[in-house]
């Protein structure tokens, strides 16, 4: 089972290495914004797939904190990073 | 290898399949929008299997308690984030693309 | 300003103290010293969050048949769009939909967007004056049936009736 955790542990940052390719080309804002999903669900997987190949319960929590902070970043990514171009609109 | 084993070792890799749609969908999709679908659902999805696979090898229950808590959470950060960041791109105007 | 009324209302309290020292026990791995803390963290846990979460009367029933839905909706969604993301040709349709919530607002409207985006073919887009925009992945699909579907397990799970335009 060892294998098969990091095995797949490893597929899925190449995966997230595949999907940096979108975020880092866009071409709209937006499609930058999707590193915040992308993210969220990936990495926690990969600490799950780590915490049970290396019997190291504690990873888990990482993931835990990683899926708290996912949506903390995307509000903050949203509101601060996206420039905004219709900026009458905006109350803030 | 015992049957549970394998059980996992299914759930894993569909799991696994899954993200993989997920990155496709994002790389493939034409805009934002369509993007978003496919990286929500098929990586809550991905997340969810490999969870589930896990679990069965989980040393407690506690410990299977608090794989289905972080999964919880990813679901309902995804609801969310793909709100905002669809809603934020319509305010903004970005097109959606139409066949 | 309206001064913060504080009730105590104990069903709530036991509830809610249940749920979380169901969670605390999943953080700390059953640890059985952590209680030492966790016992007062969820006491005032429970207490302070009826008072600025007021209790909703909630159907438990009606919850848990509408987890049961939410997750082979969602397992569904994950397959449909992994599916359309597969093929070479890649058969979507997308189109942006306007939608007229029965609900009212406030948590019911926001508890429903926040589903929507997670089931197949819909992504909820923006939510207005009871209108809530929602960008499907393809508009040949039943989509009018599936959010109709949603409204109405909202509606069951919070006890309250919609009333039909």
């Amino acid at each position: 089972m060892q294998t098969l955790y990091f095995t797949l542990a490893l597929f899925l940052l190449l995966n997230l290495g595949a999907g940096m390719w979108r975020v880092l080309h866009g071409p709209t804002a937006a499609d930058r914004m999707l590193a915040a999903q992308l993210f969220g669900t990936t990495a926690v997987a990969v600490l799950l797939l780590l915490a049970q190949a290396t019997d190291n319960a504690a990873l888990r929590d990482v993931g835990l904190l990683f899926a708290l902070l996912a949506a903390v970043t995307a509000v903050a990514f949203v509101r601060r990073a996206w420039p905004n171009r219709e900026a009458k609109h905006d109350p803030d | 290898m015992i049957l549970i084993d394998y059980i996992s070792t299914i759930l894993l890799l569909a799991g696994a399949i899954f993200f993989l749609a997920g990155t496709l969908g994002l790389l493939r999709f034409p805009d934002v929008y369509t993007r978003l679908h496919a990286l929500t659902k098929a990586d809550n999805v991905g997340l969810g299997l490999m969870v589930a696979g896990l679990a069965l090898q989980a040393e407690s229950l506690a410990a299977i308690g608090k794989l289905l808590l972080i999964w919880a959470l990813v679901l309902l950060a995804g609801g969310s984030v793909a709100h905002l960041v669809a809603s934020g791109a319509l305010k903004r105007g970005v097109p959606w693309w139409k066949r | 300003m309206k001064a913060l009324k504080i009730k105590i209302h104990w069903p709530s309290i036991v509830s809610r103290g249940l749920l979380f020292s169901l969670i605390w026990w999943f953080l700390t791995d059953g640890a059985a010293a952590s209680w030492w803390i966790g016992v007062p963290a969820v006491l005032l846990a429970a207490t302070v969050s009826t008072v600025l979460v007021p209790p909703v009367p909630l159907a438990w029933f009606e919850l848990l048949r509408f987890v049961l839905f939410f997750l082979t909706r969602s397992l569904l969604g994950g397959v449909d769009v992994a599916r359309r993301a597969f093929q070479p040709n890649m058969p979507i349709n997308p189109d942006l939909v306007e939608y007229s919530l029965q609900l009212p607002p406030g948590l019911p409207q926001v508890f429903m967007a926040n589903i929507v985006s997670l089931l197949p073919g819909t992504l909820c887009a923006s939510l207005h004056q009871n209108v809530l925009k929602v960008h499907v992945l393809d508009k040949q699909t039943d989509f009018l049936t599936e959010l109709k579907t949603v409204e109405q397990h909202v509606a069951r799970i919070l006890n309250l009736s919609l009333h039909n335009p």
